[in-house]
């Protein structure tokens, strides 16, 4: 028998699993290898110290209650789950369910309605914005001829004459190049835009 | 005894055992087939003797992997729960003893993968009988000086050991070597093959030898 094999045996020996011939086959090696007789020795010890596990028991009343516990985690374990409003009014503490519920959906039912008409007014603003918005894009000749445009009001904030810088009300700088000292006809130029619809307005004139 | 609560899910085995309606029986002396064939047709306090009957061999097997006797008896309850609720679907394949074992030891890895590197070890007591035990007598004869260390230190070193083995060799060294299961009834448990237990067993052994080197 070779080391190989023998260590390979010597947990099967430790067992006491191995058969007549083989055991002594197993200790004949063992006897002149000391290296697999170290091997026998700490798997036979091993095996010894799993006593100290064999040993290991819980108190002596530590199952007195275990079959109750058991019913109990059954019970709660097998009990219908309460519902998500259940949950909500279990938190809450209320104990008048059904007209708090009523109470609960008119009101929602109320934000529901809100939310809606509020949506719809958001659209139609954002639509006849963005319509003014395309116009600008298309030139000031078309957003003069556009049915339902509104007039610019440019001339309610530029100054007649090039003057100062004007920002009025509508977000823009608007700077007269006079100002900047370059000899020309009155002309403006957008300095900066806001993303207020003013800005729109300002920007449908082109300086 | 309590009474437990009417058992959810659907029944549908083959071969029960005729159960005699409104005849007395000692069900503690009932085999376990019969008290399955009863919770299975309904009678759910035949269930509270198969739990008397195995909770203490549960609750050692789930203690030795977890080292820890608070997991452990939260385990088994959750193992016996679950085989409660699954007894309809128990085939009788293998034997009941087997079946709850398997949801318990299951149980016991995912937990342990959860759980893991997080070891909080609260351990059994050692019970007196272990100075006459032959084997532990024998390793106690062997004494050097690094190895005078008292019971409870062997006992945490040992345990120790154990929790730096992975799940499925863990299993397979309490079931074999503490337990004394055989290498075909833990194949049935762990469903795998027996050569997979004697490979897991070989190596999870070398393992603990090289780390238990001072103590053997």
């Amino acid at each position: 028998m070779n080391c190989s094999k023998a260590q390979r045996l010597v947990q099967d020996f430790a067992d006491g699993r191995l058969t007549d011939g083989l055991a002594r086959e197993l200790q004949r090696h063992v006897t002149d290898c000391s290296d697999c007789r170290v091997a026998q020795q700490r798997a036979t010890r091993l095996q010894q110290l799993f006593a100290l596990k064999r040993h290991e028991h819980a108190g002596a009343h530590y199952f007195d209650n275990f079959l109750d516990n058991f019913h109990r985690r059954l019970a709660l374990e097998t009990a219908p789950r309460p519902t998500l409003w259940e949950r909500m009014l279990g938190a809450l503490h209320i104990q008048n369910v059904p007209s708090l519920r009523y109470g609960f959906a008119n009101a929602f039912g109320v934000v529901l309605a809100c939310g809606m008409v509020l949506r719809g007014l958001i659209s139609m603003d954002l639509g006849s914005a963005v319509a003014r918005t395309d116009a600008l894009n298309f030139g000031a000749s078309q957003v003069q001829t556009a049915p339902h445009s509104q007039p610019p009001r440019i001339a309610s904030i530029l100054p007649r004459t090039p003057g100062p810088a004007s920002t009025a009300g509508s977000g823009a700088l608007i700077i007269p190049i006079a100002a900047r000292g370059e000899p020309s006809t009155p002309r403006y130029v957008l300095d900066r835009i806001s993303l207020s619809p003013a800005s729109y307005e300002v920007a449908s004139i082109h300086f | 005894m309590t009474t437990l609560m009417k058992l959810p899910g659907k029944f549908k085995l083959g071969t029960p055992k005729p159960v005699e309606a409104g005849q007395p029986v000692d069900l503690s002396l009932a085999d376990d087939e019969t008290l399955v064939a009863r919770v299975q047709h309904g009678d759910a306090s035949a269930f509270d003797f198969l739990v008397q009957r195995y909770k203490e061999r549960l609750y050692a097997t789930v203690y030795h992997m977890t080292s820890n006797h608070e997991d452990a008896n939260d385990l088994v309850q959750e193992a016996l729960i679950k085989a409660y609720k699954s007894i309809g679907s128990f085939k009788r394949e293998s034997s009941f003893y087997t079946w709850v074992y398997r949801i318990a030891v299951n149980r016991t890895i995912n937990h342990l993968k959860r759980r893991k590197n997080k070891n909080h070890f609260s351990l059994d007591d050692i019970d007196s009988h272990i100075q006459s035990d032959p084997d532990f007598v024998e390793l106690m004869s062997h004494v050097t000086p690094r190895r005078e260390v008292g019971l409870t230190e062997l006992q945490e070193k040992l345990n120790e050991a154990l929790q730096k083995l992975s799940e499925p060799h863990r299993a397979v060294v309490v079931m074999h070597d503490v337990q004394g299961m055989t290498h075909a009834d833990i194949a049935k448990v762990m469903k795998c093959s027996e050569g997979t237990v004697r490979s897991r067993l070989f190596y999870a052994r070398q393992q603990l030898q090289g780390i238990l080197t001072d103590y053997l």
